[in-house]
């Protein structure tokens, strides 16, 4: 099934509106400033790029002012520009949305949690933590412009909208949705202004991509959607698309968590890849919509990257930045950037590189400098590198020139859709460091944990040279990753050719305070840039990625009580759109007073968990059946059925298939609300147990059961198993079968 | 405080600040180079160093590549703190 760009929506710093935002970029006016949002007196730059007319008093319902970001409210205006263009109404005909952020509410919420670091007492459930995670603007997204009935939250840091456009199009393209609102949101907070200049990445003064003087990028803020459509739907409705997204490619550089490959080796097989997805031949391409930061390291690498893969096209096609304008908007970059790529293609404009005076020879490439300027534009690229490495470039082409049949993910291909197995499975909890077999005993009657945190010796699971960077989450979820890995049999997985998805409903929000709380009481020049890179969610699966050398896809998701269940979907979907032939999929979550006692009760509900609170990671290795076959391993079980919702779990029920052999239930908790569900199913009656009796609480746990439903089955104790994750709001129900 | 006692402090605040579990302050070299090969420190370990630098003995450190020759070593840095600032006060 083909994908169709239908709609823009975008709000940016430099206007409201995806047409609005172009006209200015391409009179060359820059949104730089200094920054008025909060204080940067103790910083080394003052200036960045911020959205002016867009407030959460105008935009959210009066009821909910006090809990919603900026990020919210500029995601819920760009959302609506969005559906308003391509004339779609979500509740007459389906959406789904995929999201990409990295900071959420973070600018609302660091104050609070500064001082939840200095008094333990204030670790209170203040409603304003609602919108503190970023699954929150999704849930924004929902109750102000849904309904969606099925919506997921990514990041992959400054990756994160580009990658949200990637799942929405795999939905599309293996025919799982019809139409998706892709994109991505990010509003400026003191944490990542600090941290970026705590790198020493913000220019002093302007930001200038690919110049000879460029000297670091600006920061921005922003937030963009794309409603994606099947091509079926578009024919449907007689709706006239701006642009068709041909083809998209995602991997990971597994190089270092802040500095990019010098070569651009990543970048450039994945561009060669997207075009080749997208049966583009390089001569139709005309512009490149580059990452273009301003970083001295990004550009020369971005550049080298763009030679490698055009060849001698890079003497032809244009290439420019919209961050030296609209600086660099972190988890919305991805998202703006491909609006202005399918605007270059659906108004025939290509926007300048704000900034650039004096090119780089390192950067030789077919600027286009001061203003922007008319062309055809048959075809164009936007490329989105985040930290951790994650690579994401998304093709745009001219509706009609493909005609040619894709590679891959074609009609005739849906009918091959790759069976997902599973052939290893690991978790680290309160019972140990355990394969999966071993995680069966979180099925068996036991003592529940200690609460106690986890004990491991780092020195005996890792090469401390090359761990150094990894903080305790990531090392959590490394340790239970390479124990899946090690679990599989035939020849070990080419780390390189899989993929990576970790869940972890906050982040890594201690860390997070401690940061804020850093710099409020020393100043931003004492803020560590050592630290600032662990802060980001899609953090312990880069490093965890950097250590394996995963290659594929390397994402985190969120999606609260149900984040570890939503990981191991997210991974089928990713499978089944051949984005990987293998995934590590998992969870992480720390024990945390500010989880315990703020996020968990005011986000999760989880003051109505009974037992302890508790850490863990889990992991599963799942892969392409031909994959596993190929390399002689013997799967444990089977991925028979996975779906994943918004809202009532009515959808759920009724999709999911009937048990025919002997099965279990398999729950991260047993509670009345997930019992109530089971009992609308044609699981009612099949017996149930839970993980939580012995593992304890926390929200990553459908992970862990996953992995213990794996040891299930491969112990020979259930021919199918039902793994049901429900949380106020959200579901995901996975079924498992022995071979 | 006197020279050794300086270097050896500063030799504790890589291996913490750094991360450099299992290492210790009598494996690091006062005169080996710090960057590139050896330790296998990289520009994000540089920035680190500055900032617990700069907090740990209150002297502020140049920007750019003047920073380059104070980084050479522990025991450039060592200069660079005791030219910095009368020994007496350099523990605070």
């Amino acid at each position: 099934m083909r994908v169709f760009v239908t709609g823009l929506g975008v709000v940016s710093p430099l206007a409201l509106g995806a047409r609005a935002t172009m006209v200015g970029l391409m009179q060359g006016k820059s949104a730089f400033g200094p920054l008025t949002l909060f204080d940067t007196s103790d910083q080394r730059t003052h200036l960045a790029a911020e959205v002016s007319g867009v407030t959460v008093a105008d935009v959210a319902p009066a009821t909910h002012r006090a809990t919603w970001s900026r990020t919210d409210a500029m995601a819920v205006v760009a959302a609506r520009e969005a559906l308003a263009e391509a004339r779609i109404d979500p509740r007459r005909d389906e959406v789904h949305v995929a999201f990409g952020g990295t900071t959420g509410g973070m600018f609302e919420t660091e104050q609070l949690l500064a001082g939840m670091v200095r008094d333990p007492s204030r670790r209170e459930p203040h409603a304003l933590m609602l919108s503190h995670p970023l699954s929150a603007t999704s849930d924004r997204l929902q109750s102000a412009v849904g309904p969606f009935p099925r919506a997921r939250t990514l990041c992959s840091a400054c990756s994160g909208g580009a990658n949200a456009i990637l799942l929405g199009a795999d939905w599309i393209r293996s025919g799982k949705s019809a139409r998706v609102l892709a994109g991505g949101a990010d509003g400026l907070c003191r944490l990542t202004f600090t941290g970026f200049n705590a790198l020493g990445a913000v220019a002093p003064d302007r930001c200038k991509p690919f110049d000879r003087h460029r000297a670091g990028l600006g920061l921005g803020e922003g937030a963009a959607f794309l409603l994606l459509e099947s091509e079926d739907s578009v024919r449907a409705r007689g709706a006239v698309p701006l642009a068709e997204l041909s083809g998209w490619a995602v991997g990971s550089e597994a190089h270092h968590i802040t500095n990019p490959e010098e070569a651009g080796a990543t970048a450039a097989a994945l561009i060669a890849r997207a075009l080749e997805r997208g049966g583009v031949a390089l001569s139709e391409l005309d512009y490149v919509n580059a990452h273009g930061t301003g970083t001295p390291l990004n550009d020369a690498m971005e550049s080298r990257a763009l030679r490698r893969a055009l060849g001698a096209e890079i003497g032809r096609v244009a290439v420019s930045s919209c961050k030296g304008q609209i600086g660099h908007t972190l988890g919305a970059a991805g998202a703006i950037e491909a609006a202005m790529t399918v605007l270059s293609i659906a108004q025939g404009e290509l926007p300048p590189t704000g900034g650039l005076e004096e090119p780089d020879p390192e950067c030789d490439l077919v600027h286009v400098m001061r203003e922007g300027r008319r062309a055809e534009v048959r075809a164009a690229i936007s490329n989105s590198f985040g930290f951790g490495g994650t690579d994401t470039v998304l093709l745009f082409t001219r509706p009609g020139l493909v005609t040619r049949p894709a590679r891959s993910g074609t009609a005739s291909d849906e009918g091959r859709r790759p069976r997902v197995v599973v052939t290893g499975a690991a978790t680290f909890g309160a019972l140990g460091l355990l394969g999966s077999r071993g995680s069966l005993r979180y099925v068996e009657p036991g003592a529940p944990p200690s609460g106690e945190p986890l004990r491991f010796e780092a020195k005996e699971h890792f090469d401390l040279a090359r761990a150094r960077r990894m903080d305790r989450a990531s090392r959590l979820l490394t340790m239970a990753m390479q124990t899946a890995l090690g679990e599989t049999e035939g020849a070990r997985p080419d780390t390189a050719e899989i993929g990576a998805i970790a869940g972890s409903a906050y982040g890594n929000v201690e860390a997070s305070a401690e940061f804020v709380q850093r710099i409020y009481e020393k100043g931003g020049r004492l803020a560590s840039p050592m630290a600032f890179p662990n802060l980001v969610p899609s953090s312990p699966v880069g490093h965890a990625a950097i250590y394996l050398g995963v290659r594929g896809p390397v994402l985190a998701t969120l999606d609260l009580g149900v984040t570890g269940e939503a990981a191991i979907a997210l991974a089928c979907d990713l499978i089944e759109a051949r984005e990987a032939p293998a995934m590590l999929a998992g969870s992480v979550e720390e024990q945390s007073g500010i989880t315990e006692h703020v996020l968990g009760p005011v986000c999760a509900g989880s003051s109505h968990w009974a037992g302890v609170r508790s850490e863990g990671a889990a992991a599963i290795l799942l892969e392409d059946e031909a994959y596993a076959a190929r390399r002689g391993a013997t799967p444990i079980c089977r991925v028979d059925h996975h779906a994943s919702g918004r809202g009532g779990f009515a959808r759920g029920a009724a999709a999911l298939p009937a048990p025919t052999r002997p099965a279990l239930v398999v729950l991260a908790r047993r509670d009345e609300a997930t019992l109530g569900a089971l009992a609308e199913t044609p699981w009612r009656g099949v017996p149930v147990v839970d993980v939580a009796g012995r593992a304890g609480h926390h929200e990553g746990l459908g992970a862990l059961a996953f992995a213990a439903a794996v040891g299930v089955l491969g112990d020979g104790r259930a021919e199918q198993v039902l793994v049901l994750g429900l949380a106020p709001d959200r579901w995901v129900t996975l079924v498992l079968v022995r071979p | 405080m006197d020279r050794v006692a300086l270097r050896t402090q500063i030799k504790e605040l890589i291996i913490r600040e750094l991360n450099l579990e299992g290492k210790t302050p009598a494996e690091l070299d006062d005169d080996a180079p710090l960057f590139g090969a050896g330790l296998g420190l990289d520009s994000l370990d540089a920035l680190q160093l500055a900032m617990a630098i700069e907090e740990r003995f209150q002297v502020t450190l140049p920007e750019g590549d003047e920073v380059r020759p104070i980084f050479a070593s522990v025991g450039a840095i060592a200069d660079f703190v005791a030219r910095s600032k009368p020994l007496a006060t350099a523990t605070g």
